[in-house]
């Protein structure tokens, strides 16, 4: 696996490897459901050639979640697709209760990851893996390159109990590693450049930040080791030891509330081994409702985008 | 004459699980959702000794009905209708209820009971997972019904109202619904001043559904509705709207407020296991027994 040197350059759109990869496994597997709450646009495909077992339940999450947790008793394996705010919170104890406590295979594929749906608070995903994370049974995925999708959906067909899966915008995702690589496994994280000075561990689209901010450094001679934290739940606890021994100094970047996430998880791997970084930074959402702009406005203006990364980097280094 | 002979079985069990459940619940020293467990009987007896495909042998016969047990609270009287039908030790249910690692307890758990269907307990949930099991059933061609038994109350959750649309949207005919309607809640009573569900029948009606409103405390009106259901395979969900009596057979219970969920002291216990012997007696002497 190795990161692409034009990766800036590349883009996929996140949604439609899911839509295809969701048709390929219906065409193999005859449990395979795909359900929906209004937005499975680019379910297109999927619908004309496997209508019978495709639900729009209309503007309605909470029955999203309880049709697909019927139809995962009934030895279905259930592909939910949505805008991350509704699935997470509007039907977050649907989530919990009739999906996680029966631990029935329920995929939710969420879109519009932290600040990059456009559409202002009400749609912004800021508190999506602190709540996915804090429930027992689900597993907890951040994707930071759309070609990693296929692979996940693939392993999710036999992963056992539910499984939520975050993108960002979807549409026109950062393609993070040349195609054909990478090899995405849950539980695991990927170092995406090794570096010596300091770890930057992001996950989602954060993950092309983090390197924008790493190749800048380059050219002042600070040597940033990037990895790819797409497992946030299980968390590839060996994977964050070994680069926190290796720089001492640590940042945690991600495009959601900086307490609660994976920074939060991360802190607690520490806390939990009592070993600690030698300097360790968050970097996401403050404690603010971030209202309008693009995700890269927002970013920049919450002070979490590769040029704030590089001056904590910095800051971090130098001090 | 058979058919007679049927509804005295059936009235004979509802009354030994009244019975039970009376006795159970003056002997547990924790809180028994009492009244709602008297208000269902008839319907739970109804469902479980006449009306559903199952085999307390065979779990997972593919053809059985599923129960969706929506009003998770009412999991005792389940539980003691179920165990009626061989699927329970009786002994087991009252000598572990809420204990430590005990499979049964105040709200269903299908995790460690896996004769049932679903968890449940938290309100409003039960129907959007009834219909989740019913396409499963449609695009398969499979013949069983999925009931699911909520309570009045349970319906002013805005989920159970998404389901309904669904269940009519989606042609689940093998979808049966099925409301305790005794016009309480823990804490009001539904007609009351606080959040009235009148016009109850039409409301389902205008979701979609075939209602039908009976007396859900009748066992020979539970009887019929059942036996009246329309095909399985049909396009429409079926509602049987079950206006019951919460607290049903005891008089001191009978619409009172309070006894949603408590314990009963062993003089209380007596006067109700009096009331509910008295009336048992008056039934065997009018069906001639």
């Amino acid at each position: 696996m190795k990161a692409s040197f034009n990766f800036d350059a590349i883009f996929a759109s996140g949604r439609d490897n899911t839509g295809r990869k969701l048709e390929e496994l219906a065409s193999r597997f005859d449990n395979v459901w795909v359900l929906t709450a209004d937005t499975g646009g680019f379910l297109g495909q999927y619908k004309k050639d496997y209508g019978d077992r495709f639900v729009d339940v209309g503007i309605a999450e909470q029955n999203v979640m309880g049709t697909a947790a019927g139809l995962a008793l009934a030895g279905n394996v259930c592909f939910v697709t949505g805008m991350i705010p509704f699935m997470t919170m509007r039907a977050c104890e649907q989530v919990r209760t009739a999906i996680c406590y029966q631990n029935l295979p329920v995929r939710l594929i969420g879109t519009g990851g932290g600040l990059t749906s456009g559409g202002g608070s009400t749609h912004n995903a800021m508190e999506d893996v602190a709540l996915m994370r804090s429930l027992v049974n689900m597993t907890v995925i951040s994707v930071a390159d759309p070609n990693m999708i296929p692979d996940l959906l693939e392993e999710s067909m036999t992963y056992p109990g539910p499984m939520y899966i975050r993108l960002a915008q979807g549409k026109k995702d950062r393609v993070i590693y040349e195609p054909g690589t990478a090899k995405y496994q849950i539980g695991k994280g990927l170092i995406v450049r090794e570096g010596a000075d300091v770890t930057i561990f992001a996950h989602g689209e954060m993950v092309g930040e983090a390197m924008d901010a790493a190749l800048e450094l380059e050219k002042e001679g600070i040597q940033a080791l990037v990895a790819d934290l797409y497992s946030i739940k299980p968390l590839d606890e060996e994977l964050i030891m070994s680069c926190t021994r290796k720089t001492g100094k640590v940042i945690v970047l991600e495009d959601h509330l900086m307490y609660g996430g994976l920074a939060s998880a991360v802190a607690d791997v520490y806390a939990d081994r009592q070993e600690m970084p030698v300097k360790f930074r968050r970097m996401g959402i403050p404690q603010v409702y971030a209202g309008f702009g693009s995700g890269a406005e927002l970013q920049h203006k919450y002070g979490y985008d590769a040029e704030a990364v590089a001056a904590a980097v910095r800051e971090m280094v130098n001090s | 004459m058979e058919k007679t002979q049927e509804i005295y079985r059936l009235k004979e069990l509802a009354y030994e699980m009244r019975i039970k459940l009376l006795k159970f619940c003056g002997s547990y020293d924790g809180a028994v959702h009492i009244g709602g467990d008297l208000s269902m009987t008839e319907i739970l007896i109804g469902l479980w000794h006449h009306a559903m495909q199952c085999d307390p042998e065979n779990l997972s016969w593919p053809e059985r009905d599923r129960f969706i047990m929506s009003k998770g609270h009412g999991a005792l009287a389940m539980y003691m209708a179920m165990s009626l039908r061989g699927f329970f030790d009786y002994e087991e249910i009252i000598s572990t209820y809420g204990q430590l690692d005990s499979k049964y307890g105040m709200h269903p758990c299908r995790v460690q009971l896996p004769a049932l269907e679903c968890s449940s307990g938290s309100l409003g949930q039960g129907l959007a997972m009834a219909n989740g099991i019913a396409l499963n059933a449609k695009r398969k061609g499979e013949k069983y019904r999925v009931y699911c038994l909520m309570g009045d109350g349970e319906t002013g959750e805005g989920s159970v109202w998404e389901a309904a649309m669904m269940s009519s949207s989606y042609k689940l005919g093998n979808v049966v619904g099925i409301v305790d309607r005794n016009c309480q809640t823990m804490t009001f009573y539904t007609e009351d001043k606080y959040m009235s569900m009148a016009p109850y029948k039409d409301k389902w009606k205008a979701f979609g559904w075939n209602v039908l409103e009976i007396n859900g405390n009748d066992m020979a009106a539970v009887v019929e509705a059942l036996d009246s259901l329309p095909a399985p395979t049909g396009d429409v969900p079926t509602m049987l709207v079950c206006n019951t009596v919460k607290g049903k057979g005891v008089s001191f219970m009978e619409h009172a407020l309070g006894w949603h969920s408590g314990c009963l002291g062993t003089e209380d216990m007596e006067r109700a296991l009096l009331d509910v012997q008295k009336a048992w007696d008056k039934e065997k002497e009018e069906m001639g027994r």
